[in-house]
């Protein structure tokens, strides 16, 4: 339990652009580096998380019940979220007065490829639980156009996601 | 019938019983994302920011590491009435969701020997993979004109998602490359 809190609080410092951003690097940790858990296994825990109202940080508290229980669980959110939230904290009113300062942009700018390339990779690991998998592919790729090409809730996309994994998999 | 505020008449929450309600209401209805809720609950129907001042503090938020919506809640709830509106949010926030996704996990593990259940879970988690790459898809949109900020971006995806090289190591040194083209005004 605190090996995985601490993992998580390192986790929480590198987490621009939020929790899609260390999807891969938490997949990685729990999954190859430690064998908490297979990947099939983390696929299905993110699965609860996106399909329970709240904030998507609660993949954090589902991965530490998965490896310690409702403590883990705790520690584990509250290990991703007070380093993070302490930064916000000391940070929130410096950012505005900084608004012109060139720095700013750059590190503004340098972030959005760097985010891109992060969320993707987190989709990508997620949507191969079994390798790569044509069933899987399918899916993934369907949700992918469609959240990118309407404006529809994505629990629609989940949910239609949910019934042709019950027929495909 | 009374008359209405102005549209653009802002009001801050009155204090931390309201603030904390504000959130649990936000974190109560946000199946899907928080954060249409969080503007929604925030902007349209308390008033309790502009929408502007919501966008600069989201965009803020983005940047920074952490839960999004989450230091949302971290960021104003300071602002409004120190560590106390900070504390008050972020718990607001969580609280209900939090008993939410056990109990749905729970469930889970009574019925994650059937083969059907853990189908269907296995199909919303890639699907949800699916959402992740198309969300990049959009972000990457207004880059589509920046060659080494697509390239950048493509680099980032085949280091981790293919390379399975640790983003410890990956985030210092795609950001020193960033920051270095962002300064000749390559991204």
């Amino acid at each position: 339990m605190w090996q995985i809190a601490f993992y998580f609080a390192l986790l929480s410092l590198v987490s621009v652009g939020g929790i899609p951003s260390v999807m891969p690097e938490m997949q990685r940790l729990v999954v190859e580096v430690q064998g908490w858990m297979s990947a099939a296994e983390f696929t299905q825990i993110f699965a609860i998380a996106q399909a329970a109202p709240g904030p998507n940080v609660l993949v954090t508290a589902l991965v530490g019940w998965k490896v310690a229980g409702i403590p883990g669980g705790l520690a584990a959110l509250a290990a991703f979220c007070v380093p993070a939230a302490a930064l916000s904290y000391a940070v929130g009113g410096f950012w505005d007065r900084m608004r012109d300062a060139p720095w700013r942009k750059a590190i503004q700018r340098a972030l959005v490829p760097i985010t891109v390339g992060f969320v993707a990779s987190g989709g990508y690991v997620l949507a191969t639980p079994m390798g790569v998998d044509w069933r899987a592919a399918s899916i993934a790729s369907a949700s992918a156009v469609a959240i990118a090409a309407t404006r529809a809730n994505p629990l629609w996309f989940l949910s239609a996601g949910g019934l042709a994994g019950y027929f495909l998999f | 019938m009374e008359a209405t505020p102005p549209q653009d008449a802002v009001r801050p929450p009155a204090g931390l019983g309201e603030l904390y309600w504000g959130f649990l209401s936000i974190g109560a209805r946000s199946f899907g994302g928080v954060l249409p809720w969080a503007h929604r609950v925030m902007v349209e129907e308390r008033r309790w920011i502009a929408p502007a001042d919501f966008a600069e503090v989201l965009a803020l938020c983005q940047f920074l590491p952490g839960p999004n919506v989450g230091n949302v809640s971290i960021v104003l709830g300071r602002r409004w009435f120190g560590p106390a509106g900070a504390a008050a949010a972020f718990l607001g926030l969580m609280a209900l969701p939090l008993v939410w996704v056990f109990a749905l996990a729970l469930l889970y593990a009574d019925h994650a020997a059937s083969n059907g259940v853990r189908a269907v879970v296995t199909g919303v988690g890639v699907a949800g993979g699916g959402l992740f790459i198309g969300t990049a898809w959009k972000l990457a949109r207004p880059l589509a004109q920046k060659p080494w900020a697509l390239a950048l971006a493509a680099g980032c995806l085949g280091v981790i998602a293919f390379g399975r090289v640790s983003l410890f190591l990956v985030l210092p040194v795609a950001a020193l490359v960033g920051v270095a083209a962002a300064r000749k005004d390559l991204l």
